[in-house]
């Protein structure tokens, strides 16, 4: 191999990247937060609504999760300006992931629904909850419990593969960054090293943050490797 | 007046009629036994009189007051003068034994924390479970867990303690703790109506037995009248069948 590694002039924009890195994470816990509360309506709503409904919320579930998220978000991007609304790449960015990452969560989430013990609701029934009490005592903490870590890795997911769509329509996040940087001076080996390894880090700090929350929170022996 | 007066009461599944109207009383302090074959309608009977099976028919009193069934709203005063202990124990697997005693009485009743926590206390340590306070349901055996959910009943205090097929899904060795515990609770004059399949056990503790079959009661007596002298064929041939093995 000839090529010569030259990372002297990444580390002269390092600052630059770890912007771009700052963004990602950004965009990522926002997408799949609201990804989340999508999820949690559409999942009810599927799991307890009347027909018409559940087959409204499985239309939407259908279509995102059988097409690109890029597709998606290139229809916001790029035609959204053409009925006159017009939002910036960064909105469209987080509106896409989080309508993309809404329906994977709905499908997620609804296994956590129907994985509630019956009895546990009944036990709560007689014991006079509410049906909104038995959803906060009974319900909520059992679906975290069952489906966190399928939730920890979609969250890795939006983070890594979801965000790094940004650079195609002009979002400064990590690849976006990197990819503006690499055009300046073509050492785009060198840049993508550094970036994948900054990858590494956001989901290595992600993954740990998701093991011990899950530790405390849900009693869940997640795995950090 | 009875403590607990069920009278004419029906209860369907769905389309399916599985009570057909049912008639019990007992007085305050009083025990009653629901005996007969399986799928005859006891434990139905208890989770009627919970609200959890629609009650299709009949009047339901306790202390005189009539108990109103027909809306998820009304249906509280009901379950805040009865408990249910279930077969299969229903405790809440993700919090601790405490916890799972203490949630009721603090956040749907609003009782004060320090009474609770200091009642709970005491339950624990009347089912014989203080040191396993902390510990969640996964980490105890069924009698223990059986234990905990009789300790979770009694914490919302209860006028009426509902008990069904509670020693069931226990094995043998573990069936006789559990007794204990409901030995204690009847010697401290605890209204209860009880599903069981220990006959050795009904017969020492109850003061009522009603022998039930196809949703319907057949008979009903004082347990020496049922186990020694049933007056019906049904009861007789029940009896006997048990009794031999």
């Amino acid at each position: 191999m000839n090529y010569r590694f030259q990372f002297g002039v990444v580390w002269d924009n390092f600052g630059a990247l770890l912007e771009g890195a700052l963004l990602t994470f950004q965009l990522g816990v926002i997408a799949f937060g609201g990804g989340a509360l999508i999820g949690l309506v559409l999942a009810s709503l599927k799991t307890y609504g009347p027909w018409l409904v559940r087959f409204l919320v499985d239309c939407y579930v259908v279509f995102i999760t059988n097409t690109p998220a890029l597709i998606q978000i290139y229809f916001l991007y790029f035609g959204l300006p053409e009925v006159g609304v017009r939002w910036s790449n960064e909105a469209c960015l987080l509106i896409g992931l989080t309508l993309n990452a809404g329906a994977y969560l709905t499908l997620i989430l609804r296994a956590g629904f129907l994985s509630v013990r019956i009895t546990e609701l009944e036990a709560g029934q007689t014991m006079g909850m509410s049906l909104i009490q038995q959803v906060r005592y009974v319900i909520m903490p059992h679906i975290a419990k069952s489906i966190y870590p399928a939730l920890a890795n979609f969250f890795i997911v939006v983070l890594v593969m979801g965000t790094s769509i940004g650079a195609l329509i002009g979002v400064d996040e990590l690849t976006g960054q990197a990819i503006n940087l690499s055009t300046v001076n073509y050492r785009w080996l060198e840049y993508f090293t550094v970036v994948a390894g900054l990858y590494v880090v956001l989901t290595f700090i992600a993954s740990i943050g998701l093991a011990y929350l899950g530790r405390w929170t849900f009693r869940v022996k997640a795995k950090i490797f | 007046m009875p403590h607990l007066a069920v009278r004419d009461v029906r209860a369907k599944y769905g389309t399916l009629e599985v009570l057909h109207g049912i008639s019990l009383s007992i007085e305050a302090g009083e025990i009653a036994a629901l005996v007969g074959p399986s799928g005859s309608g006891k434990s139905t009977v208890l989770r009627a009189l919970m609200g959890l099976t629609p009650i299709t028919g009949g009047d339901v009193m306790i202390a005189g007051e009539r108990m109103d069934y027909s809306s998820a709203r009304a249906v509280r005063t009901a379950r805040d003068r009865m408990a249910i202990v279930f077969q299969q124990y229903n405790l809440f697997q993700n919090m601790t034994v405490m916890r799972n005693v203490t949630l009721a009485p603090t956040k749907i009743k609003g009782w004060s924390k320090a009474e609770v926590g200091a009642e709970a206390m005491r339950l624990l340590a009347l089912v014989g479970l203080s040191e396993k306070a902390d510990a969640y349901p996964d980490q105890l055996s069924g009698g223990q867990q059986q234990r905990v959910a009789l300790a979770r009943a009694l914490a919302l205090k209860p006028q009426i303690l509902l008990l069904d097929e509670v020693t069931s899904a226990l094995d043998p060795e573990l069936v006789n703790e559990v007794l204990d515990a409901v030995r204690k609770l009847a010697a401290e004059g605890m209204t209860m109506v009880i599903v069981s399949h220990e006959m050795g056990f009904v017969r020492e503790v109850a003061n009522k037995v009603v022998f039930m079959d196809g949703g319907e009661v057949i008979e009903s007596g004082s347990p020496e009248d049922l186990f020694n002298a049933p007056k019906t064929n049904r009861a007789r041939n029940f009896f006997s069948k048990i009794i031999r093995h």
